[in-house]
């Protein structure tokens, strides 16, 4: 416990001085705003930009406050989670591709405390950068397209906040798993490829853990999901294996760090 | 006392590390010395728990996790290069179990000790190649080990900067064991009680200096004569056994003969101009050229 407490002060002193807890936050706040303020004022933008031909008129469909909400967790899951992913899929392999790792690795540290200390923090920085990001999002949707349900609103922050633990659970599993950078090629083929693949096909199947974001923003319209709560259980039990398997991993592969 | 019994490592098929024992004494400096890839920093690497041994064992009389007693000092020691001095001293201090109001203290009160108090604010990633080493040894003795293992700590510095680091190490001696690998070899004639020559992951000699020497000293007499045929001359008179190079020839003696003023009495009614007479000895990389080669 003392381990991971001196291990988690230095991780986030790492996080901090390297400002991701400013410009993580930043990115997600910015995708947020986004989608809100874009649609709303996207007639506007086409009559400033002209060019369009004589009498053409678009008519661009009413959005309800889900819709926008949906369109923000889209920027979220495809480029708020890509970097977010990479950072997760190099904190364990980098310190000891680059040997730093090594005055921890030869002090009587438990690996479990180590692992943590990494999964905490980027957690952390995951969950706060989500809620801000959200939060921005539903500001402007209140001010420019009216409100939800606060409740169902905090149901689904929560509920797409279980499937960024699972995300950044893979990626610091495959970090401790791969010695190289190969880590955040498999991170990218599993998490933005595997959220892509299941946009693409995903209608054949109805319980997955990369259905659980489609599933949040749903909890805002749709009353019942018969598969919401299968799905929810499923990745929380995934994301408790993928912690073993990292820990197990840490620990494994301790000594390939450079001496 | 720590016994290293039977070490052996293999990667895949190859064999690094075989079948090494040896005990160092509590207190004692012992160096470690071989080629390169002569398997000197596996070795380290299994005593420090960073690398498991195929075989073998490593024991510290008493000690159960012997993490907890050990210091270890990398050839090529990387630092956060986000901490400051202090703060990395502080992180190490408190991982191997100091309080943490004790780690600082404990941590500025070694970074004096090696010598870096005025850069203790300064960010690692600033320090200068000596600073780095000398860190290193901060981190590595911060929890008072009795084992300190470290590999190659002077090898990358310059003349002044290996001077000052082996100072500190010699006052450190007082307090713990030192195991350390180094092909620099100066080094190890200085200070070292023990030494253990390793070739391809054996150790194919070991005992103090004096012993080595003695082992592998041929007695011979060095007279190095003006000319080459002066020496040529020399050694076609004498009845001694020679062996001559250049303007030098080597008297060998068998059976403490011939003496040092046999010799010279010889040299003295002979026609020859001789420039230097000496009994001969191996220096520490001759012995060192002699054991590692095939």
């Amino acid at each position: 416990m003392r381990t991971f407490a001196v291990l988690f002060q230095k991780e986030l002193r790492e996080s901090w001085r390297s400002f991701k807890f400013l410009w993580m936050p930043l990115l997600f706040i910015f995708l947020g705003i986004s989608d809100p303020i874009m649609n709303y004022y996207m007639e506007d933008i086409l009559n400033a930009v002209g060019n369009l031909p004589e009498g053409f008129t678009i008519t661009l469909p009413d959005y309800a406050p889900a819709d926008i909400l949906l369109a923000s967790t889209g920027q979220f899951q495809s480029i708020g989670l890509i970097v977010l992913v990479v950072i997760a899929a190099g904190m364990i392999n980098r310190e000891r591709q680059n040997g730093t790792a090594l005055f921890i690795y030869v002090r009587p540290i438990s690996f479990a405390a180590l692992y943590f200390s990494k999964w905490a923090v980027i957690n952390l920085l995951a969950v706060l950068s989500v809620i801000l990001g959200y939060g921005a999002s539903m500001y402007y949707t209140a001010i420019l397209y009216g409100t939800v349900e606060p409740l169902l609103f905090i149901q689904m922050v929560a509920s797409y906040c279980v499937w960024i633990l699972f995300a950044t659970t893979i990626a610091l599993m495959f970090s401790a798993m791969f010695k190289t950078a190969l880590s955040i090629t498999f991170t990218v083929i599993v998490l933005p490829i595997g959220v892509l693949v299941q946009s693409l096909i995903g209608q054949f199947w109805n319980v997955s853990p990369w259905k659980l974001a489609d599933y949040s923003v749903q909890l805002l319209t749709q009353s019942e999901n018969e598969y919401y709560l299968k799905t929810l259980l499923l990745t929380i039990i995934c994301t408790v294996i993928f912690i073993l398997i990292g820990i197990l991993f840490t620990r494994k592969n301790a000594s390939s760090v450079k001496v | 006392m720590i016994t290293v019994q039977h070490l052996t490592k293999n990667f895949g098929a190859q064999t690094v590390v075989s079948d090494v024992s040896f005990t160092l004494e509590d207190g004692s400096f012992t160096a470690l010395i071989g080629p390169n890839g002569a398997g000197k920093t596996t070795i380290l690497s299994m005593l420090a728990g960073l690398l498991k041994p195929t075989g073998g064992s490593v024991k510290m009389e008493g000690i159960k996790d012997i993490r907890k007693e050990i210091g270890f000092l990398p050839q090529y020691p990387q630092f956060y290069p986000w901490l400051t001095g202090v703060e990395f001293i502080e992180l190490t201090a408190k991982l191997s179990g100091i309080s943490a109001r004790g780690a600082r203290k404990e941590a500025e009160k070694v970074l004096e000790f090696v010598g870096l108090k005025d850069a203790i604010h300064k960010k690692t990633a600033q320090y200068s190649g000596g600073m780095k080493q000398r860190l290193g040894i901060a981190q590595a003795i911060v929890h008072k080990p009795k084992l300190l293992l470290l590999d190659e700590p002077v090898s990358s510095l310059d003349p002044v900067g290996r001077r000052e680091i082996m100072n500190l190490l010699k006052q450190l001696q007082r307090g713990s064991t030192i195991l350390y690998s180094t092909h620099i070899l100066n080094d190890a004639e200085e200070m070292t009680d023990q030494l253990l020559f390793l070739k391809k992951g054996k150790v194919v000699e070991k005992g103090s200096l004096n012993e080595i020497r003695e082992k592998f000293d041929v007695p011979r007499i060095r007279i190095q004569f003006a000319g080459v045929e002066e020496a040529a001359g020399y050694s076609s008179q004498t009845e001694w056994p020679t062996e001559v190079e250049g303007n030098v020839v080597y008297v060998y003696i068998k059976d403490h003969f011939p003496t040092m003023q046999q010799v010279m009495g010889e040299l003295s009614n002979s026609p020859f101009t001789v420039v230097k007479v000496e009994r001969d000895r191996l220096s520490l990389e001759e012995i060192f050229m002699k054991v590692v080669s095939p």
